[in-house]
């Protein structure tokens, strides 16, 4: 069975011990943390991942940056980016999906809208 | 003897009279038979083409018979068929009903864990931190993220219990969190009573005057403030189970959290000697 690889970028520790756990369901899939823009490009500069969950709202880089310098980047500019905001306007939403970014969900989340929303993008039954 | 009767009656080598009715009775007689026959060839002829017909007939009837039991047959294994049907949508309808309640009891099941989830990490974060300020970081956290609150503050009672002290708020202008009176308001209302009380309303349009909900802190069963929230965040517009969990588990590990991380601010960061732990007599 295929094996999936998740990175978590966000820079409040209680958000990122809820979204390990929501993630822990999705069977397969190995989940790696970084607490900001920065430390995620970081990790994406060593390893290769499936998919991304960033947070928006980080200090040092902060997640609309993190998708452009993703989507520059030729290993991952294909990888699916979910951002995770407070903001739940259209106009956020719009935005974070020009930049490239791939699905948009709001604070606070839904295990299991997280859950079906990775699932969605790693087209994983 | 009709020889001697012929030679008797005329004398000359013509037929007598007798000879002579005797030849035209023969020959009606003979043409009475011809006719007869002929009559009776056609007869045969007309019965001939008669078991013809009813053979054909008789034919006819045995195939008919037979398409009837083969029709017979086929409506017996048309029943038959029907009634494997109607038994396999009865099965597919029952393993369709059990796969829908196993569907919706996975669907609560995932709900409850990730209900669950939520107050561990709630909890979790509550007691990650022993100084004032981390707690207090935590606390708002947890409203802001998990509760999904916009605009909140949280009030301890003064010593004389006459009024709550704002000791931390988040989208509340400076001028506008002053304390609060505990008689009279509704923010003080529940610092009395020590139950939480929660709106009906949208909680995204709640405004400081009519908080949608205002949640107890205790600490050791005393009442110690209260945490207001004022509005939530646009897409939160109602407020689910877990929210209510979370309230009750702010409301008895917040102000807990809170004077602990103090008393230990206090002690300078010393823990207690081991002789503090061994009278418990457990």
């Amino acid at each position: 069975m295929a094996e999936y690889s998740c990175l978590i970028v966000e820079d409040s520790p209680m958000m990122r011990q809820l979204l390990v756990f929501a993630l822990a369901r999705v069977r397969n899939l190995r989940v790696t943390e970084a607490d900001d823009g920065v430390d995620g490009l970081r990790k994406l500069a060593s390893a290769r991942y499936d998919i991304i969950v960033t947070d928006i709202n980080m200090p040092i880089m902060d997640g609309l940056k993190l998708v452009k310098r993703v989507r520059s980047d030729p290993v991952h500019k294909d990888t699916p980016i979910v951002i995770i905001t407070t903001e739940g306007s259209q106009e956020d939403r719009q935005r974070a999906l020009q930049l490239g970014a791939n699905a948009y969900i709001t604070k606070p989340i839904q295990a299991p809208q997280v859950i079906a929303t990775v699932k969605e993008l790693l087209k994983i039954e | 003897m009709t020889k001697d009767k012929r030679s008797r009656g005329t004398g000359s080598d013509a037929p007598g009279p007798d000879l002579k009715t005797e030849r035209d009775e023969f020959l009606k007689k003979f043409s009475r038979g011809s006719q007869l026959t002929e009559e009776f060839l056609k007869e045969h002829e007309r019965m001939l083409s008669r078991v013809q017909d009813l053979e054909s007939e008789n034919a006819g009837l045995r195939a008919k018979v037979e398409a009837d039991r083969a029709v017979r047959e086929l409506l017996q294994k048309i029943d038959r068929l029907e009634r494997e049907k109607s038994e396999l949508i009865s099965r597919y309808r029952e393993a369709e009903a059990i796969t829908t309640e196993f569907t919706a009891r996975v669907q609560e099941v995932e709900s409850e864990f990730a209900n669950l989830a939520n107050l561990f990490v709630a909890s979790n974060q509550l007691h990650s931190s022993l100084s004032p300020r981390g707690v207090t970081r935590r606390i708002k956290e947890v409203l802001a993220q998990l509760v999904g609150a916009e605009r909140y503050a949280m009030y301890l009672v003064n010593p004389d219990r006459e009024e709550l002290v704002p000791i931390a708020s988040e989208g509340v202008p400076g001028d506008q969190l002053l304390p609060i009176r505990i008689v009279g308001t509704r923010i003080g209302e529940v610092l009395k009573k020590g139950s939480a009380s929660v709106a009906d309303s949208d909680p995204s349009q709640g405004t400081l005057q009519d908080p949608p909900a205002v949640i107890p802190l205790s600490v050791d069963d005393r009442v110690v403030g209260t945490i207001a929230i004022f509005s939530t965040l646009a897409q939160k517009n109602k407020f689910d189970t877990v929210d209510f969990e979370l309230f009750k588990l702010l409301g008895q590990h917040a102000a807990q959290a809170l004077v602990a991380a103090s008393l230990f601010a206090q002690a300078e960061h010393k823990l207690p000697g081991l002789e503090a732990f061994l009278d418990l007599s457990v």
